[in-house]
């Protein structure tokens, strides 16, 4: 290798060249998948990854300060190299959004894990090209940190800002664990399973007291009787059933809503179904309507219910053609109501909902699932238990490449006076 | 308010923008264009604050809502760029690209009702799609410059087009990133990871760097203008392919968590 780039010396290594590079590895990541298969990150778990990182920042500080004398590492931190690892890490990326994903952790066999694109965050194709940018990143920064000068302040911010949050995040993959945890009203749990679906034990327990679901108004639709597709098909039409309302329109059918009962149950008669009141688990939603069509006077009425895991649902056939439904409501907030304990003594009451985690000694407890048969009657939370120790780096990366992104905002069209 | 209304905000939004652009083009008091368009901008937006008020949540879950608020944002970044370079041409195009976002909206709306999946329900929520929608007007203001430069200009590209070109994508770029990292903060609040390599999220990974590559690729060669342009029409296109793309995309179906009104 080092005899070819002797050789090749005084050329000025252009695209063409950082393209071929590309497809070097490329080339060599093919071989690689098909000999030894696909990069298994959980090997990366502490303390492999931080050898691996001072590894890394040694090998990019002997390429910076060998730069003078290797025409190749010269050539890493110029822009022809930093361009062309661009257009291939869009091109491979691109492979990646047009080929479905699997789970890195299902097997895949043939022609699938042969080349490895289903799993290509474990393929060593994309792995090869994501690092050789990564590492003409991490080139760029060095002579730009020392000596230290208020005018890089801005390039450090969005290229160390972005090789931090990388190197962090891909560093700190396999050190981060989730777990599922299943918790059932009244009783404390202290397990949960892996993503090995290993059960392990924890320092905190969990104890579900509550688990509520609120839900939107319900609300009606028109269905094709053969079909069962909504309608008009393509841009469906629905009336939400929101307290106190009377009447609707709904396509070419008035609704006249003439009884709500928000907690009801149904009976059968000889003839149909009938919906009272009944406050208690199980219940559903169910309404009386009168329909009539706008343009034909035709008109039909009863009930219509969106039924739950303990009552069947109820629709309303308007003519041969449509019927009015009552599609399951939507919920509007899940939420556990919850107390937990730690090894260390903690006792706290805390109420855990979707986009509100709890977040303590390092883990960060998210609402997951519930038992979907029951719906909002669950008596079961599933929490998703999350701890990322890399997370902080990462974080500081995310927060440089924003203060860079505002400055080059600000920047932008002040930019190119300065230059001129 | 509701989408009932749409039609005659959208017709008085349009005639005020139109009359800015043709402001632009005859009248040599500027003021009067930016009336106009400030006119058309506000009566716009009192649509989407009215829609805003009477869903009870932030009017950006379906299709048709950011379309609504990518129809908002072009006029207003083709103001910012006339007020910077007096660009004549500039208000008419994106009278032009809001006026095709606005029929279809008119002719194709989606479901729209109140409710809001819970994890939608965030303070994140709104940053994150203003910010991005904004990016992708800038974007596509810059993506029309192109365009005039590559296939519309009988003359050579001048310098300073290049430099308008260049700074609708700083500005487009930034937004987009703080609209993708906004997005990675309330990930990990909402989805316990802050990157998921979602279709959505890959196809924004694309996006981002293919803008990088025009940005470095002008820093190397900055006479070489042709080239330039077309990495940021295939930027462009990676862009619509994230924006809605996706929920065409076979390898996309039934994965992506980003599909929030496709049911």
């Amino acid at each position: 290798m080092n005899f070819i780039l002797f050789n090749m010396w005084e050329k000025t290594w252009g695209y063409k060249e950082g393209l071929a590079v590309c497809g070097g590895l490329f080339l060599t990541g093919i071989l690689l998948q098909i000999t030894i298969g696909k990069i298994n990150w959980d090997l990366l778990a502490f303390p492999v990854n931080i050898i691996l990182l001072v590894l890394y920042i040694c090998a990019i500080l002997l390429i910076h300060v060998n730069a003078r004398r290797v025409y190749l590492f010269r050539w890493m931190s110029g822009y022809p190299a930093t361009v062309t690892a661009m257009i291939g890490v869009v091109i491979i990326t691109m492979v990646m959004g047009l080929t479905r994903q699997v789970q890195p952790r299902q097997t895949v066999d043939g022609f699938e894990a042969f080349l490895g694109f289903s799993q290509m965050l474990s393929a060593w194709p994309f792995v090869l090209i994501f690092t050789w940018l990564i590492t003409i990143l991490g080139l760029t920064l060095p002579k730009r940190i020392l000596p230290f000068q208020w005018k890089n302040i801005p390039f450090l911010l969005n290229h160390l800002g972005l090789f931090i949050a990388v190197v962090g995040a891909v560093l700190g993959s396999a050190d981060m664990q989730r777990l599922k945890m299943t918790t059932t009203v009244g009783k404390a749990e202290w397990r949960a399973y892996d993503n090995n679906q290993q059960l392990l034990e924890l320092p905190l327990a969990i104890e579900l007291n509550d688990f509520t679901i609120d839900e939107y108004p319900p609300k009606l639709m028109l269905i094709d009787n053969e079909t069962g597709k909504a309608l008009p098909e393509g841009k469906p039409v629905n009336l939400l059933l929101e307290d106190h309302l009377e009447q609707g329109k709904l396509g070419d059918w008035m609704i006249e809503v003439k009884q709500q009962i928000p907690e009801a149950a149904s009976y059968s008669t000889t003839d149909t179904v009938k919906f009272v009141t009944f406050h208690s688990i199980g219940s559903t939603y169910a309404a009386y309507v009168r329909v009539t069509h706008i343009q034909t006077g035709e008109q039909k009425e009863g009930w219509i219910s969106c039924g739950s895991f303990w009552v069947p649902y109820k629709a309303l056939r308007l003519n041969d053609k449509v019927s009015l439904i009552m599609p399951e409501r939507e919920p509007r907030r899940f939420a556990s109501d919850i107390t937990l304990y730690t090894q260390s003594g903690t006792k706290l009451a805390a109420t855990i909902e979707v986009n509100k985690p709890l977040k303590i000694e390092g883990w960060k407890i998210y609402q997951l699932s519930y038992d979907e048969t029951k719906g909002k009657w669950s008596d079961i939370s599933i929490f998703e238990l999350v701890r990322d120790p890399w997370l902080p780096i990462v974080y500081v990366g995310i927060y440089m490449l924003i203060a860079g992104a505002i400055w080059m905002f600000i920047t932008a069209s002040k930019r190119k006076e300065d230059s001129i | 308010m509701n989408w009932d209304h749409f039609l005659l905000f959208a017709l008085i939004s349009l005639f005020f923008w139109g009359s800015g652009a043709i402001a632009a083009w005859k009248s040599n008091k500027p003021y009067r264009v930016y009336l106009w368009t400030g006119l058309g901008l506000m009566t716009f937006f009192a649509f989407i604050a009215g829609l805003w008020i009477s869903l009870e949540r932030p009017p950006m879950r379906t299709m048709g809502e950011t379309r609504l608020w990518y129809s908002f944002f072009l006029p207003l970044a083709g103001l910012i760029t006339y007020s910077r370079w007096k660009y004549k041409w500039i208000l008419s195009f994106s009278f032009i690209l809001s006026a095709v976002f606005i029929c279809i909206n008119i002719f194709k709306p989606e479901i729209h009702n109140k409710t809001l999946m819970p994890a939608l329900q965030s303070p994140w929520f709104a940053p994150h799609v203003i910010v991005y929608m904004f990016a992708y007007a800038m974007l596509g203001a810059a993506v029309v410059m192109a365009i005039y430069l590559l296939w519309l200009k009988k003359k050579t590209i001048d310098h300073k087009e290049m430099e308008l070109s260049d700074n609708l994508v700083y500005v487009g770029l930034s937004f987009m990133t703080l609209g993708m990292l906004f997005g990675a903060l309330w990930a990990k609040e909402a989805w316990g990871h802050y990157w998921s390599w979602d279709p959505k999220e890959t196809w924004a990974a694309i996006t981002w760097i293919a803008y990088l590559v025009y940005i470095h690729f002008r820093l190397h060669q900055p006479y070489v203008y042709k080239k330039a342009l077309v990495i940021m029409l295939v930027s462009f296109i990676s862009l619509q392919m994230c924006w809605y793309g996706i929920n065409y995309l076979p390898s996309a179906q039934g994965v992506s968590v980003h599909t929030y009104n496709m049911k």
